[in-house]
């Protein structure tokens, strides 16, 4: 064994002094255009509104560091792309903290107190693990390319959905450039270094130190001998290295001039994205400030620092894009362009030194990286974006904010302002008379109790949908007497119950929102009870979300957990059981909004129905269309409806009797699209509590019913 | 340069509604009040004059009634209006449209505006007559069911489109000031958000008594009204039903019911 400390690899060995100060001056400029750089985009962060996302900040950062370790949300829905980030980014960081290593030691350590520590052993297995990390890096980059120049993935197509052939923002070319220029230098700085390192074994292959410790180089250690094969001697070899050298330099330097300038800079953006996510976003929008002017987004400075980082942090990866049902069914609509509209106006607006006049910020309009009303009212804020996000960008809030200045504007279809005029006046979106919410009631043989008048253990918040719909009613009938047979102590709020808002503020009328949020509460708090349930999911997200910072702390409950629970204690006796082949929809709210995806398919096993899954289930459910006030616009006649689509999807499964629903709207959407979509007759749309009625008898109080008829 | 815009707020009715004791009116406990449906209109255009004018103009609105009308009011002032101007006396309970107009015309020479806009009728009445009425106690001009307005701030005439019978328009050159009243559907009102409602809650609200428009109790009210409600009510049904069942059944009713007409 030679000396250990020979065994090391003598840094910038062979080059005159000039050549080693002309490479640090280069390093040093490459790193005064990066913090210049890091500068501008802090700057322009800065521009955006204050955020209150500041709170909890250790544990964001474990949050975050767990994220970005399990690569949890890159591999979701993309298991191969997913895990060729990982190569690529595990590989990147051990490059790093190589480097650092080198740097730690040459230029900090042995100048000031002469220490070193990188030879021997360390060096050998520094040497192996970096090797490997290169080889992951390079891997994980073919793969990368691989997947864009042959897969033809749909997601990874940036022709915009909200744009015409021609339009100069269309199919942002520009992006592909950058995508690919990006692949290519980060390739090659791994390729020229695998090829340095070979290089330099076949210069230095007389000297023992280094060629008998090839093996911990096992890829330059390969390379070195191909290269001899094809006859390299070590003078060939060092004149190649001379040149390769700086090559290999001045491009690794180039690339990290560029991070705060290109998508590079997706490794601090997209780590900060992730570090200040907000787990409710979408779920419980922000509030309007009492002394705020104006609400919603009109300009690009109206976004607050978290939201113009969030632009900052998008891939482009696609997966939202895949995700969204309005974009699914052509509607000029994708999260991802929204996302990338604004980050192109922010850049454009936000980058130079003095802010530009206020016209020029309006983020709404026609023009390059303005975002299309259009575009705002196509979304249904079903969150399926938001949810498969891998970088936490939270587009929902974002469109909310923005549409809020389209209402206040008055800048939406007539038919939306009229219903929220009428929600406005008769607090439903029937505009039905308030008198009326409780006439389903009548048809049952009991009286429901009015929870303002007596207390009740359980207020049962209907919901407009379920209230004023005829075949809806129906099922709250049922439901009706599925809590009376059991024996639940539960009442209604009668007229004093209004819409409960959910997609009021969707749609973007907050002052509505206030109104009616503030209406309910008040009705409950003076009411007498333990928990709410609610057979509505719209009703339950904003109650149980919401409703809080209004001052409204209520216990609620879908009724999907309620019933699971009143089947267990055995208070709701199964009479049968049903043999149905069935497939369940999850919906929005309940699913993906609250993570109430198990107590449904519990209680359909419990009815002993089969389950078979549709493709989109639980998180990826796919909207049926109804969401953030879409319910209220109607959808493009002759244009495939989201709903038309689930219906399409559901067909395929062999032999499907029954789709199952738990939302009123998704029964009133999918009855109806059922009908369009050309399966009538092949298999039925129910709400859940329909069929766990069909296995409940209630001879009693039929017999009570007709004696009382 | 100023506009003055004529609004009512009007009542609807609420499902199962029953009538006042002295079946003159609905009992007031049916009633849901809103602003007019044409006055969203007549409002509208003015705001797109004021919008559309580089010179300064103001649109103020105007109202005859009690207290809850401030309500119709503040939605008008959400909507950009810049003033609003509430007359209410005890005294002009029962006031017909002609004396309404009365109100309005002296509140007019209190304004000097150089426009008046109204809205073609209300809905809960349909006289159709306040705006013009305005117009004759003013002395003005007035084209009445405006569909389409030219006018320019300052210019010395308006060219109207009036809408009459079969789709016809009529283009009509008139005056000013003059009073129009205005059609639904000459333009997209626009929507007033609640917040917008809320904030226009801390705009004042001018409230003008007899006094202040230089009329006494013995001008307005319903001792003056040259009109007067004698009974309101719901006439019965008429005899048209639907005829349910097979096609069947439905012929074997219509057959029926051919023969009770016939006699047989």
């Amino acid at each position: 064994m030679s000396d250990p400390r020979e065994i090391t690899r003598i840094l910038f060995e062979n080059f005159q002094p000039q050549a080693i100060y002309l490479f640090y001056a280069f390093g040093y400029a490459a790193i005064a255009v990066f913090l210049y750089g890091v500068y501008t985009q802090i700057r322009k962060y800065r521009r955006g509104q204050p955020d209150p996302s500041w709170g909890g900040l250790w544990s964001r950062f474990v949050d975050m560091a767990k994220t970005m370790l399990t690569h949890r949300t890159l591999k979701r829905r993309d298991r191969a792309a997913g895990s060729a980030h990982g190569m690529i980014f595990f590989g990147f960081v051990l490059l790093f903290i190589g480097t650092s290593t080198i740097t730690l030691e040459y230029d900090i350590l042995k100048p000031l107190t002469g220490v070193t520590f990188w030879y021997g052993n360390f060096y050998l297995w520094f040497s192996l693990v970096l090797d490997l990390a290169g080889l992951g890096v390079v891997a994980g980059l073919i793969y990368m390319m691989y997947r864009r120049k042959w897969l033809k993935l749909p997601k990874l197509d940036y022709t915009r959905p909200d744009r015409q052939p021609g339009d100069p923002d269309f199919d942002r070319s520009g992006y592909r450039r950058e995508d690919w220029a990006f692949l290519w230098s980060f390739i090659l700085i791994g390729i020229t270094g695998f090829i340095l390192e070979a290089a330099r074994l076949v210069w230095l292959s007389d000297r023992p130190t280094v060629w008998d410790y090839r093996m911990w180089s096992p890829v330059g250690a390969t390379l070195a001998h191909a290269m001899q094969g094809l006859g390299l001697t070590p003078e060939g070899a060092s004149a190649m290295r001379g040149a390769l050298w700086w090559f290999h330099g001045l491009l690794a330097l180039t690339f990290i001039a560029c991070i705060p300038y290109t998508k590079i800079k997706h490794i601090f953006t997209a780590s900060a994205s992730l570090m200040f996510r907000d787990p409710l976003a979408g779920r419980r929008l922000p509030k309007v400030p009492e002394e705020q002017e104006s609400a919603g987004f009109k300009q690009i400075t109206d976004l607050t620092w978290k939201q113009l980082l969030h632009l900052d942090a998008c891939t482009k990866c696609g997966r939202c894009h895949e995700a969204c049902p309005a974009n699914a069914v052509g509607a000029p609509l994708s999260p991802r362009d929204v996302i990338l509209s604004l980050r192109e106006f922010a850049n454009k607006a936000l980058n130079a030194k003095e802010l530009p006049e206020a016209a020029e910020l309006d983020i709404h309009g026609k023009g390059v990286g303005q975002v299309f009303m259009e575009t705002l009212w196509s979304c249904r804020t079903c969150l399926a974006c938001v949810e498969i996000c891998p970088v936490a960008v939270e587009h929902v809030p974002i469109i909310v904010q923005m549409r809020r200045k389209l209402v206040e504007d008055g800048d939406m279809e007539p038919i939306l302002q009229k219903t929220l005029q009428n929600i406005h006046k008769s607090g439903n979106s029937f505009g039905e008379s308030k008198r009326k919410r409780a006439a389903w009631t009548k048809e049952l043989p009991f009286e429901i109790k009015d929870a303002r008048k007596e207390p009740v253990d359980m207020v049962w918040f209907v919901g407009d949908y379920a209230s004023f719909d005829p075949r809806n009613q129906k099922v709250s009938q049922a439901f009706a007497r599925m809590l009376h047979n059991a024996g639940m102590d539960f009442g209604l709020l009668f007229e004093g119950e209004m819409n409960a808002g959910n997609d009021v503020r969707r749609v973007g009328e907050e002052g509505l929102y206030e109104l009616l949020a503030s209406s309910n509460i008040g009705t409950l708090q003076s009411c007498d009870f333990k928990t709410i349930v609610t057979t509505d999911p719209h009703s339950y997200n904003t109650i149980r979300n919401e409703y809080p910072d209004f001052g409204g702390q209520f216990e609620i409950q879908h009724y999907t957990s309620v019933v699971k629970q009143m089947i267990e204690d055995g208070r709701l006796k199964l009479k049968k059981k049903l043999d149905y082949r069935v497939t369940f929809h999850d919906p929005c709210h309940l699913g993906r909004y609250n993570k109430g995806f198990d107590a449904p398919r519990e209680v359909l096993k419990m009815l002993g129905c089969e389950l078979v899954e549709m493709g989109r289930n639980r998180d990826n459910s796919f909207c049926c269309g109804a969401g953030g006030g879409r319910i209220w616009i109607p959808d493009p006649v002759g244009v495939e409806k989201p709903s038309q689509n689930r219906m399409k999807e559901a067909g395929a499964i062999e032999g499907l009797q029954v789709f199952v629903v738990s939302c009123p709207k998704d029964l009133t959407m999918f009855e109806d699209a059922l009908k369009t979509s050309g399966f009538e007759g092949k298999f039925v749309v129910r709400e859940l509590i329909e069929l766990i009625d069909e296995c409940i008898e209630y001879e009693v109080w039929e017999e009570a019913g007709s004696e009382a008829a | 340069m100023k506009i003055l815009v004529a609004v009512k707020q009007v009542a609807a009715l609420d499902e199962d509604f029953e009538f006042r004791d002295d079946e003159l009116d609905v009992d007031e406990d049916f009633l849901l009040y809103d602003l007019n449906e044409w006055d969203d209109f007549s409002l509208e255009e003015a705001m797109r004059i004021k919008e559309a004018s580089e010179g300064e103009v103001e649109v103020v609105v105007v109202s005859v009634g009690p207290d809850r009308v401030d309500e119709s009011l503040r939605k008008c002032l959400a909507k950009g209006a810049d003033r609003a101007i509430r007359v209410w006396d005890d005294a002009m309970e029962g006031s017909d449209s002609i004396t309404v107009g009365r109100i309005l015309a002296a509140v007019a020479k209190k304004e000097a505006p150089d426009m008046i806009f109204a809205g073609v009728q209300s809905s809960d009445q349909a006289n159709a007559s306040t705006g013009i009425s305005t117009a004759a106690h003013l002395d003005w001009p007035h084209a009445a069911v405006v569909a389409g307005l030219e006018y320019s701030p300052g210019a010395s005439k308006a060219v109207v489109r009036r809408e009459l019978e079969g789709g016809t328009l009529q283009e009509v050159e008139v005056a000013t000031p003059s009073v129009l009243t205005i059609q639904l559907g000459i333009n997209k009102p626009r929507y007033a958000s609640l917040r917008g409602i809320k904030q226009a809650a801390a705009k004042p609200i001018e409230e003008m008594s007899l006094g202040d428009i230089g009329l006494t109790p013995a001008d307005v009210g319903a001792d003056v009204a040259l009109s007067r409600v004698r009974r309101m009510y719901v006439p019965p049904k008429g005899r048209a039903a639907m005829i349910e069942g097979t096609v069947a059944e439905q012929a074997a009713k219509i057959i029926a019911i051919i023969k009770e007409y016939k006699g047989e």
